[in-house]
């Protein structure tokens, strides 16, 4: 038995884009010695020779510009340093001089080494430390945005380790058709931002059934009304545009937009659940980015289980195929609930084919034809069918939290 | 009860003639490739090759996002007004012909 469980009625991903672990949340280490973050030890070398080190100098905007590479082959780089051996291992000691292509620049290229510090990023970091940070949480694939999201709605990207287009290979559903598809049915909705901005999942989700679509807008009036589906997949606003009612910036994190606008968005959607005590006892919200963004990561993305798929060596632009047996650069990622005791820190694996996994078992029982990678992806929040492993469980409190922080959004 | 304080972003962090990203361009690549499938009627008239800033792009973005649903919601009112046709007619019932109006 479990209370956190047993009241659990909604699961809520928001999907930030393109910041590593220790970008973002590697200042922890100073204030938790259990957080996986910067230290001292970890460096890289630039193309001259000389020692680069992290440093807390990151900037909110005007800094990563150029966008770092964070394609197939420029990841590669970033975590095997050049080594195109075979039998290498990920070093992490590539990532200088990946962004070094970008602009011939040594001084610029440094900048990939910066990480933010806490109290830059007064929310994530808050959340990190007042619920659970995952240690090991990292990209699906070492790659692009496309091929990371389509992890986190179909458990694959198909063989895909790039921005293109792709078809969904049955027997494999996504998230969304196997809950609204199952008996008895379940409920669930993509919220992007506005029709602005719109999903990142346009050829197989918003063309096939828009029907799936909400805005952010709804997203937070369904919050007010206690209307929220079970699962909820909320996409962040990936452009600056105006509407009639105004300026809407670019709140993804996304380089070169601004991080405060993405802290603001974590903000609102954590206090729009908070807000309503029926939502906040029944909800789980996990905040997770998609890749890392080409940006430093000291942690070796770990081998894992290989996918039914394989991308060609032409079509990963290494000269090497993919087996997707391994995992992308480590990422944020944080679960939050008021049945999470304050300062949990995981230490399981994850990526994101945990998310569909977490949620076909927690409210299908495993019913669904899922693919390799996702069968063997560990879930973040336990089945609640039978006896739960209190290891395991991170939900564990008997009784809710009064002490979780508020923001002033 | 602590109350953490959010800093907003600053007015110089909105940008809309940034140089589009490699991401918006892969999302407009997405768009275009839905954008084949629909009726000529519901196709945006923006060349998306002359795109070079954000929003440009959010404009076509926009669109094509709207255009998308509008094609669903219409193709599903023709469905439920020929399903409703279909009733009608095995049900042996005719549609009450509107009253003239009377001039």
């Amino acid at each position: 038995m479990s209370a956190g469980l047993d009241n659990l009625k909604h699961i809520v991903v928001l999907m930030m884009e393109n910041r590593s672990f220790d970008h973002m949340l590697g200042s922890l280490k100073a204030v938790n010695s259990r957080i996986d973050g910067v230290s001292d030890t970890w460096n890289n070398l630039d193309t001259t020779g000389g020692e680069v080190k992290p440093q807390p100098l990151a900037d909110f905007q005007g800094q990563l510009n150029p966008d770092p590479d964070h394609h197939f082959p420029a990841v590669d780089l970033q975590i095997f340093g050049g080594d195109k051996s075979p039998g290498r291992s990920p070093n992490m000691q590539g990532f200088v001089k990946s962004y070094f292509n970008q602009r011939r620049d040594v001084a610029h290229s440094q900048k990939i080494m910066y990480y933010f510090k806490k109290d830059d990023l007064p929310v994530l970091t808050t959340l990190a430390l007042e619920f659970a940070v995952f240690n090991r949480w990292f990209a699906s694939i070492p790659g692009p945005t496309i091929c990371n999201r389509a992890f986190a709605h179909y458990g694959t990207s198909f063989g895909r380790v790039d921005m293109n287009p792709f078809d969904i290979i049955e027997p494999i559903k996504s998230i969304y058709a196997r809950l609204i598809n199952a008996t008895p049915k379940h409920t669930a909705k993509v919220y992007y931002y506005d029709t602005t901005s719109s999903t990142m999942e346009v050829v197989n989700l918003l063309q096939n059934q828009p029907e799936l679509f909400g805005t952010y807008k709804q997203f937070l009036s369904a919050c007010d009304q206690g209307g929220l589906p079970e699962y909820s997949f909320v996409e962040p606003n990936y452009n600056d545009h105006e509407t009639d009612a105004g300026e809407e910036v670019a709140n993804d994190q996304h380089p070169d937009h601004d991080v405060q606008a993405g802290e603001f968005l974590i903000a609102e959607v954590y206090m729009r659940i908070k807000r309503n005590p029926a939502l906040w006892r029944s909800t789980a919200l996990l905040v997770v980015y998609d890749e890392h963004g080409g940006i430093f990561d000291h942690v070796p993305p770990p081998a894992c289980t290989a996918d039914q798929f394989t991308a060609s060596a032409n079509s990963t632009g290494t000269g090497m195929e993919f087996k997707f047996d391994r995992l992308g650069v480590r990422v944020p990622a944080v679960l939050i609930s008021p049945w999470i005791p304050k300062n949990t820190v995981v230490d399981r694996v994850f990526d994101h084919a945990s998310i569909p996994a977490t949620i076909t078992k927690f409210f299908l029982n495993g019913d669904a034809k899922q693919s390799p990678r996702e069968i063997h992806a560990d879930v973040f929040i336990e089945p609640n069918t039978g006896p739960v492993d209190p290891q395991r469980n991170l939900l564990s409190l008997d009784t809710m939290r009064s002490d979780c922080p508020e923001f002033d959004v | 009860m602590t109350i953490i304080h959010v800093p907003k972003p600053s007015k110089k962090a909105m940008n809309p003639h940034r140089p589009v990203s490699g991401l918006l361009l892969a999302q407009i690549q997405h768009l275009q490739h839905a954008e084949r499938r629909l009726p000529l009627a519901y196709r945006s008239k923006i060349y998306t090759h002359a795109i070079q800033t954000e929003g440009e792009a959010a404009r076509y973005i926009r669109e094509v996002t709207e255009a998308i649903h509008l094609a669903h919601s219409d193709a599903a009112r023709q469905r439920t007004k020929s399903a409703s046709h279909t009733n009608e007619r095995k049900s042996g019932k005719r549609a009450k012909p509107k009253k003239r109006r009377e001039s």
